[in-house]
């Protein structure tokens, strides 16, 4: 899947979120384009960036920066799953096997 | 024009693209990097857009050190001379990964490949830099967020050590393992073959009284008994040995856990400190 990002970065969030299929590539660079051009008219610091990935979720483990806030960063590193040993009752810390 | 050259970029990028994902490796890919991103990098590094590696790129978020070093190496196979940027050996105001930048008909494509905490990190600085100060990604901004990324950045460091000497012992000991297996089953090919010399010894010696000449010979006896005797000894040895390295891979793992938790520790203090400055504002 193609998506099309506008993220503003002073905020730390995203505007806009479109996605394409794969075959509409074309299409996918013309709306990026578009709000790049937009976005400098109006003279804002948004970010417009394009990214292909397998789905969503592979989007959002890739690019988390986009879609999480400094907290939300810091939990989804907290709460990996592939960390070693075995998790506590409240996963808070975790004890060698 | 500029968009012109971007997308200049799009049939090395789908290359690049092709051959990544033929080897079934999950990767995001970015054909071409943001205006906004251009004009940041050619004001800071005062560079030409000729030189800027990565118009076109995407990136790898791999589990662990073992599995970035195997995807580096693959990579490096499949692209004929790349260059490879190790910011492990030198990271960048404490940025981790590895890049590797490939050259199709001309046209450079950076992967980034990054293990999940390297790519935690990233992130983390990446979005101090939008939200606090831009120059926190380049080693500026203010001094305790400096530190903490600092510190975060050494822990994965030393998490990584770990991983590495882990994974080691691990391998050392399916070594271990398999010698052992083998060792155990050449014993009881032994242990079969005295059995059986055992009993044609008992039935020659039954004989022996009519068939003198057909007895087995002692020294055939004696050794298969020292033969048997070699292996059992071989056996105690490699359970040592095993006994040794499950020790080891005991206490690496150990140490491996205790270095989780300190990055585990710094993270627990810098969401309190985020929700302490929350609770400052409302």
């Amino acid at each position: 899947m193609i998506f099309v990002i506008e993220y503003n970065r002073s905020k730390g969030n995203k505007v806009t979120i479109l996605d394409f299929d794969d075959s509409k590539r074309r299409e996918a660079e013309d709306a990026r384009l578009e709000i790049e051009l937009d976005v400098t008219r109006k003279k804002v610091d948004h970010e417009v960036v394009l990214l292909e990935a397998a789905s969503k979720d592979a989007l959002h483990r890739t690019h988390l920066r986009y879609f999480a806030d400094l907290p939300g960063i810091l939990k989804s590193a907290r709460d990996q799953k592939e960390r070693p040993g075995r998790r506590e009752e409240k996963g808070s810390r975790i004890d060698s096997r | 024009m500029l968009e012109c050259y971007r997308r200049s970029f799009g049939d090395a990028y789908q290359e690049v693209v092709r051959i990544i994902r033929e080897r079934d490796q999950s990767l995001t890919g970015r054909p071409a990097k943001s205006t906004a991103s251009i004009a940041e990098k050619l004001l800071r590094e005062s560079t030409r857009l000729s030189q800027v590696q990565d118009i076109a790129g995407c990136r790898i978020v791999v589990t662990d050190v073992m599995e970035q070093e195997r995807v580096v190496a693959s990579l490096r196979a499949d692209f004929p001379s790349p260059s490879v940027i190790d910011r492990r050996e030198k990271p960048s105001h404490g940025y981790r990964a590895v890049h590797i930048v490939a050259e199709i008909s001309g046209k450079p494509v950076e992967i980034q490949v990054r293990t999940s905490l390297q790519h935690m990190w990233a992130n983390l600085s990446e979005k101090c830099s939008d939200v606090l100060d831009p120059t926190i990604k380049y080693g500026g901004g203010p001094v305790e967020w400096r530190n903490f990324l600092g510190k975060i950045s050494k822990s994965v460091e030393a998490y990584e050590e770990f991983e590495k000497k882990h994974s080691e012992a691990v391998t050392a000991h399916e070594v271990f393992e398999k010698s052992h297996s083998k060792a155990v089953t050449a014993h009881e090919v032994f242990e079969k073959s005295h059995s059986k010399a055992v009993t044609a010894h008992e039935v020659l010696e039954n004989a022996a009284a009519e068939l003198l000449e057909h007895r087995l010979p002692e020294h055939k006896v004696q050794e298969i008994v020292e033969e048997m005797e070699a292996s059992r000894l071989r056996i105690k040895d490699l359970a040592e040995k095993m006994e040794a390295s499950r020790l080891r891979t005991e206490n690496l793992s150990e140490k491996l856990v205790a270095q989780w938790n300190v990055n585990a520790e710094l993270l627990d203090k810098a969401i309190t400190w985020l929700d302490e400055r929350k609770g400052e504002k409302q």
